[in-house]
């Protein structure tokens, strides 16, 4: 018989576990033969095909593509590029871990507290908007008025970063305490920002 | 998935903090055109919550030409990949923005505008941006194109999914006919008084004519 109750979700560890078991695969067949493979069998297998809307309106296709989706993970696995190997779970699994993903998240505190909860479609209800240069380079000089005018919009709940090009005017290098000392300062800057902004408690 | 991002992952959910796994599909890449890169994108965003522990995911499909999030196919990407785990789970989607154009142009706004419209009428929870000028160039976004990009997702909130198709079919070709030529736009500094943080009158009468197009077209956006 088939077993169809997962032992349990996947965690960080057994992930780790899993790729290091896994199969060994070079990179570029992942890249340029296994990934298109599977993903053109997917798209045949279940009939993907879109036409000329933005938003899918076909019920039916949009259940196609998700079981497509459910399909090409479980058939495919993730690659680590470090062990150069492949990490698979198995439909089950998958079910059991969706299920430990929160359906609502508290950002921020305070009076800046806002609620990320689950959309149905294109509820009344609207999406959490989050600012920020979203890791475009921002100098050292200008790096807090440049959160600050994200902060202080009403219509904007929480903040995403930009990325320091310099910190103490030396260049923030990638794998190097200096990179470091940048993203430390960045977390200070974005906090000053918020409190400028009178939004102390805004997640960041 | 490479070890650096397992070890971090490892000591964030040990300690119990919130996990966002970003992730930015390309289109035109390995995984071909669009059908393919939304297979490839709800795979991956239902692997980020199984394998990784991820609390929300970011999405970002991207296009290998332009390096823009807001090309019709990377928007056709986001719409039917959100929309397809939206109707199948309660997992919790976010999208990131990256424009051709620059901040104090009117592309730029439309650009971001287009994408607020698509991401909130595919359901989904949290719109994260805007990098302007692709994200690459130095002091070049501003709160601005925040701005828009929640008012164009206020303003989208429970509309009509054929009205938001036809607001949307209104829309790009505004925008995507000028790839080669985008506006670059001004500097933060340009944009602002740096020291009051106020937006120069110049974007405000820019924002102003984008907020007009979009009303023309059948956006119903608040100032």
């Amino acid at each position: 018989m088939t077993q169809m109750t997962a032992k349990r979700y996947v965690d960080i560890y057994e992930a780790y576990d899993r790729f290091y078991e896994g199969e060994r695969v070079r990179e570029d067949q992942w890249d340029y033969s296994i990934v298109p493979t599977n993903a053109a069998l997917m798209k045949e297998k279940y009939d993907i095909s879109f036409g000329p809307d933005i938003i899918p309106t076909d019920e039916d296709l949009c259940e196609r593509l998700f079981l497509a989706g459910v399909d090409m993970l479980l058939t495919t696995g993730f690659y680590n590029t470090d062990l150069g190997r492949v990490l698979h779970i198995t439909e089950e699994e998958l079910f059991e871990g969706l299920k430990m993903a929160p359906k609502k998240l508290s950002l921020g505190s305070g009076k800046d507290r806002v609620k990320c909860k689950a959309r149905r479609g294109n509820a009344r209800r609207k999406p959490v908007i989050q600012g920020g240069p979203t890791g475009a380079p921002v100098s050292e000089d200008i790096f807090v008025p440049m959160i600050k005018s994200y902060a202080q919009e009403p219509v904007v709940d929480t903040i995403v970063s930009g990325v320091l090009n310099t910190v103490n005017n030396h260049p923030a290098t990638t794998n190097t305490p200096w990179e470091i000392r940048a993203t430390m300062a960045e977390i200070r800057y974005v906090r000053e920002a918020c409190l400028m902004s009178q939004r102390p408690g805004m997640c960041i | 998935m490479d070890m650096t991002g397992l070890n971090m992952l490892a000591g964030w959910t040990t300690v119990g903090d919130t996990i966002m796994i970003e992730q930015m599909p390309i289109l035109g890449g390995y995984t071909g055109g669009v059908e393919e890169t939304a297979i490839c994108d709800v795979a991956t965003t239902l692997g980020s919550f199984a394998c990784f522990s991820g609390n929300f995911h970011l999405d970002g499909p991207i296009h290998i030409r332009w390096g823009t999030t807001m090309a019709r196919g990377t928007l056709q990407v986001a719409a039917h990949a959100a929309a397809a785990i939206d109707a199948n789970t309660d997992l919790l989607l976010a999208n990131q923005y990256y424009p051709i154009a620059g901040p104090c142009t009117e592309m730029c706004l439309l650009e971001t505008a287009a994408q607020a419209i698509t991401d909130t009428a595919s359901g989904r929870e949290l719109l994260s941006g805007s990098a302007a000028a692709k994200g690459v160039v130095q002091d070049k976004t501003t709160g601005m194109e925040a701005r828009i990009m929640g008012n164009a997702a206020l303003a989208t909130c429970g509309m009509k999914i054929s009205d938001v198709n036809d607001v949307l079919n209104k829309l790009i070709p505004m925008y995507e006919a000028h790839y080669t030529d985008a506006p670059a736009g001004k500097t933060f500094q340009e944009c602002y008084d740096v020291k009051t943080v106020k937006p120069t009158q110049e974007y405000l009468e820019v924002y102003d004519k984008a907020v007009a197009t979009l009303r023309d077209i059948g956006l119903d956006i608040k100032h």
